[in-house]
């Protein structure tokens, strides 16, 4: 995890996974920043033209983030780390 | 700038251009104006539904005709393409009520010539794999389809340039004297002949030559969807017909079915209504439970014109030599492109394949023709 | 209930506004997408977290406690996607309260109603496109702030800094006191154009002497900071490798690069407010009087998302919409059209920095021919081109023609850039080029979640066509 800036107070780390593969974040965190620290920069794989899918805006405007967590889309950048989610490509 | 042409047509839509383009086509020098953009207006903000299962059932026997024309546009529209797709038709009722509804519609629409045959859900299930359980009936159409309307004024527009048609955008018209000269925000312009083609706005424009023509204006609204992968393979209705849905080939599923949102002639579309655009994707969701999983990302309005008996108005103006007009043909979108070949047909002294629809049986009144 | 005023957007204007107008005794709601109220420039970092506060999060803080405490119904984490009412009534009806449709942040939908709506929306970040800008690994100037100051999160070990204004340096300098490292900082104004703004600069000493001590950091640090200069490409075979600026490549692992901000006008196009575009001021832009007010009744704009300003002058722009909108309503409010000095001085100096930030041709016309501009959509400068010359004259005939815009971000990341290619294509000006209409829902929103429970037979499907 050493792009967390050290000198920053966090809550106990927990677990997430990605595609099945766990991730340890810090909950509060927002998705798209945890996996970013977790060196994931590709959110989504596929054919249109809007993928790779990456964090961009990192303020929900541009939609390069969207992620399935727990069988739901959500945009990463405004959703918080909860211990235990289930996080996929969109 | 005063020009001399055969003919002017004023409303670039679907219908303004098909006409346009088949004029042009026998020999005549068009014009073409429009207060806007190319199909700017309904003909590209529709939902591209190139169905029978939507269409009344005097206009089925042209539908079919119009269909045979998207399909094979870039054929005889320079290459123009709006991406039409043939796929199959479902018409889905969910309760006795609209069962009863679309055995009854099925059945005029077949008597007109639209191959529609009646299915269990189940049957209906296995063309539509996508479908919601609980379909007690579905009308099966196999000619059916699609095209992505957006891309309909460019589709046209080469094929009106390579026809010698001068297409004047952003042109608007504010009246017209005498036989005919155009007043427009670009001068004058005259004509031999006019043809009206102005959507909702063919009441002002019948008005100029003197002649009250009532058209009733729905505000249109359609939702679409963000890509997704695929769900649905046919274009889906239900009974009611206040539904229509199709997937794209680029994923984006377009959600219409003439759901009414705010506006009026003058201000064109206002905006959506919230809780009819939820009522629509409710709908949406209901026949296709996959779309559940989708994104809305946007929704617009298309204004569309309405005659007193909801039949088009395409034929000669009467009491006014070489002025026509057409327009407020249900489901316009689906049969424009023929609608505007008969009335070319017409205008150039040809015998137009199928009747038109002379619109005397409109006109209560009449005040001083030009 | 129907609200007095509802504030939409919880930034350092939308802050402001709705503690003034509760305090002036209006029932007020604001509503924020975010977890908690405070903007991009202002955001808390999440509960739990506890970093050395700078001075951007004491104003924040302290904004965030003036709202806390004023009564107004404050309700973050929510996502409006439906507005309605206001002008958007049927001909001949009168005006209609205000009505926005919401996700709350409990999943569940909600609609709230109010009879005045100040917009507070703030801006999003304009990126001019440049070859491999897609590439993972390249973010925006704002967004490196909020993963910094938010997240406490380097957005990579050895990062390159570009764009234009003064993120540029704030960024940097934020990288660098985090244990990252800046491979270059890429400024695109010249030491001319520094030069030309410090007058402005001078009227906030405060922000001057922030801005020198940043230069000064990086100065130390040894990081090279090329002035008059734009990134022409980022590299990398699946995600960011290297920044290519010009003849020069510095190897990296992120690259944030930002030109300046747009604001944020889809809920006031959306109410068909009159809107003019004006480069200094971000792009389009509502149209405002002295008292924040838009051309549609009880429709009232502040903050950078009705021209950039920054985040200093935008809670005396929420405050003068809040006094403007009690007024309007009727409440015995204190109404003071004149701004006092500070916001004078906050002004005066956004604008220089607006100015620095506004949209440059240069770098519009640089754009090479296969760059990807829409990339939700995949549409190049060519294809924008290409239907110029097809006889596309409009943004939104561009979208007709191309799909530019048509994708889940609507156009809010590529609409500026391609607006002005294809003014420069027409060879008209921008304002020319219009802009897209306004629609709900303001932003993508899940169908699964506006759906709510309902039974078919509760659908109000109006009467069928006739047959």
């Amino acid at each position: 995890m050493k792009l967390r800036i050290v000198n920053v107070m966090r809550p106990e780390s927990v677990t997430i996974t990605l595609g099945g593969v766990p991730i340890r974040a810090h909950p509060g965190e927002s998705l798209a920043a945890a996996l970013i620290a977790a060196g994931h920069w590709r959110f989504g794989e596929g054919e249109d033209p809007a993928r790779p899918r990456t964090a961009f805006c990192m303020m929900g405007v541009c939609q390069q983030c969207l992620l399935r967590v727990d069988g739901r889309l959500v945009q990463g950048c405004l959703t918080p780390v909860v211990a235990g989610q289930q996080v996929t490509s969109a | 700038m005063t020009s001399r042409f055969d003919i002017a047509v004023i409303g670039a839509g679907v219908m303004g251009c098909a006409t346009a383009l088949f004029l042009a086509r026998g020999g005549m020098r068009v014009v073409l104006l429009d207060r806007g953009e190319i199909c700017r207006e309904a003909s590209g903000v529709n939902a591209g539904t190139l169905t029978m299962q939507m269409t009344r059932a005097a206009l089925i026997p042209y539908a079919l005709h119009a269909h045979e024309m998207w399909m094979t546009m870039p054929a005889w529209c320079a290459g123009g393409d709006v991406l039409a797709t043939s796929c199959p038709g479902l018409s889905v009722a969910f309760t006795d009520k609209e069962a009863a509804m679309l055995e009854e519609r099925a059945r005029i629409r077949r008597e007109a010539g639209a191959p529609i045959e009646l299915i269990d859900g189940r049957a209906a299930q296995a063309i539509e794999p996508g479908l919601a359980d609980g379909v007690k009936l579905a009308g099966h159409c196999p000619i059916d389809g699609f095209a992505s309307a957006y891309l309909t004024g460019r589709a046209f527009r080469a094929a009106l340039q390579e026809a010698g048609v001068t297409l004047m955008e952003a042109t608007p018209v504010r009246g017209i004297d005498g036989r005919f000269v155009l007043d427009t925000a670009a001068g004058a312009i005259a004509a031999q002949r006019v043809v009206l083609a102005g959507g909702v706005w063919l009441q002002d424009m019948a008005a100029w030559l003197g002649v009250m023509l009532p058209i009733k204006v729905l505000i249109n609204q359609l939702v679409v969807t963000e890509r997704m992968p695929p769900v649905m393979q046919t274009v889906l209705g239900v009974a009611s017909g206040l539904l229509s849905l199709k997937q794209y080939a680029n994923g984006t599923v377009l959600i219409g079915g003439g759901w009414q949102g705010i506006g009026d002639r003058a201000r064109g579309g206002v905006a959506v209504r919230p809780e009819n655009f939820l009522g629509n994707v409710r709908l949406a969701a209901h026949t296709v439970p996959a779309l559940r999983n989708a994104r809305v990302v946007r929704s617009w309005l298309g204004l569309e014109a309405e005659t007193a008996d909801a039949l088009p108005a395409i034929g000669p103006i009467p009491g006014i030599d070489d002025a026509w007009i057409i327009g407020s043909v249900h489901s316009g979108y689906t049969s424009g492109p023929y609608m505007g070949r008969i009335l070319a047909q017409a205008i150039l002294g040809e015998a137009p394949e199928l009747p038109l629809f002379p619109i005397d049986r409109l006109l209560h009144q009449r005040s001083n023709s030009a | 209930m129907i609200f007095d005023i509802a504030v939409l957007g919880g930034g350092p204007a939308g802050m402001a506004a709705a503690t003034e107008a509760a305090k002036g005794g209006a029932r007020v709601v604001l509503l924020e997408e975010s977890p908690l109220p405070g903007g991009q420039v202002y955001r808390a970092p999440p509960a739990g977290f506890a970093m050395k506060p700078d001075r951007d999060r004491q104003e924040g803080d302290a904004l965030r406690a003036a709202l806390a405490a004023s009564g107004a119904d404050i309700r973050t984490g929510c996502r409006v996607w439906g507005l309605g009412g206001g002008p958007l009534v049927p001909a001949g009806q009168p005006d209609a309260p205000f009505s926005l449709s919401a996700l709350g942040a409990d999943g569940v939908p909600f609609t709230v109603q109010a009879r005045a709506l100040i917009l507070c929306c703030g801006t999003h970040e304009r990126i001019i496109p440049f070859p491999g800008w897609t590439l993972p690994g390249v973010i925006g100037l704002a967004a490196a702030t909020i993963l910094l100051k938010a997240q406490g999160i380097l957005p990579g070990q050895r990062v390159v800094v570009a764009g234009a204004g003064p993120l540029l340096y704030a960024v940097a300098a934020k990288l660098l006191a985090g244990g990252g490292s800046v491979a270059a900082v890429v400024d695109a104004a010249t030491p001319g154009e520094w030069l030309r703004a410090l007058p402005a600069l001078t009227a906030r000493p405060d922000l001057l002497a922030q801005g020198m001590a940043w230069r000064a950091k990086l100065l130390a640090a040894r990081v090279p900071v090329l002035l008059g200069a734009q990134v022409t490409a980022a590299e990398g075979a699946k995600v960011l490798g290297s920044v290519r600026v010009g003849d020069r490549v510095f190897e990296a692992d992120a690259l944030c690069i930002g030109h300046g901000l747009v604001p944020a006008t889809e809920a006031s196009r959306t109410y068909r407010a009159r809107h003019v575009h004006r480069p200094e001021d971000g792009g389009w832009v509502p149209v405002l009087d002295v008292a924040q007010r838009t051309s549609v009744p009880f429709l009232y704009a502040a903050g950078d998302g009705a021209g950039v300003r920054g985040a200093a002058a935008a809670p005396a722009a929420g405050r003068l919409a809040a006094r403007t909108a009690l007024h309007d309503l009727g409440f015995k409010a204190q109404h003071r059209v004149q701004s006092d000095a500070a916001l004078a001085h906050a002004r005066r100096t956004g604008a220089a920095m607006a100015r620095m930030m506004a949209l440059r041709p240069a770098m519009i016309e640089a754009i090479p021919a296969e760059t990807i501009i829409c990339r939700c959509e995949g549409v190049t400068r060519n294809a924008i081109e290409n239907a110029a010359a097809a006889g596309a004259n409009t943004i939104n005939q561009l979208k007709h023609f191309t799909r530019c815009g048509m994708g889940p971000c609507q156009g809010r990341m590529c609409g500026e850039a391609a607006g002005a290619l294809l003014a420069k294509a027409r060879d008209v000006s921008v304002a020319d080029i219009g802009f897209s209409t306004g629609r709900i829902p303001l932003r993508p929103v899940p169908m699964e979640a506006i759906l709510g429970d309902f039974d078919y037979a509760d659908i109000p499907v109006p009467a069928p066509a006739p047959i």
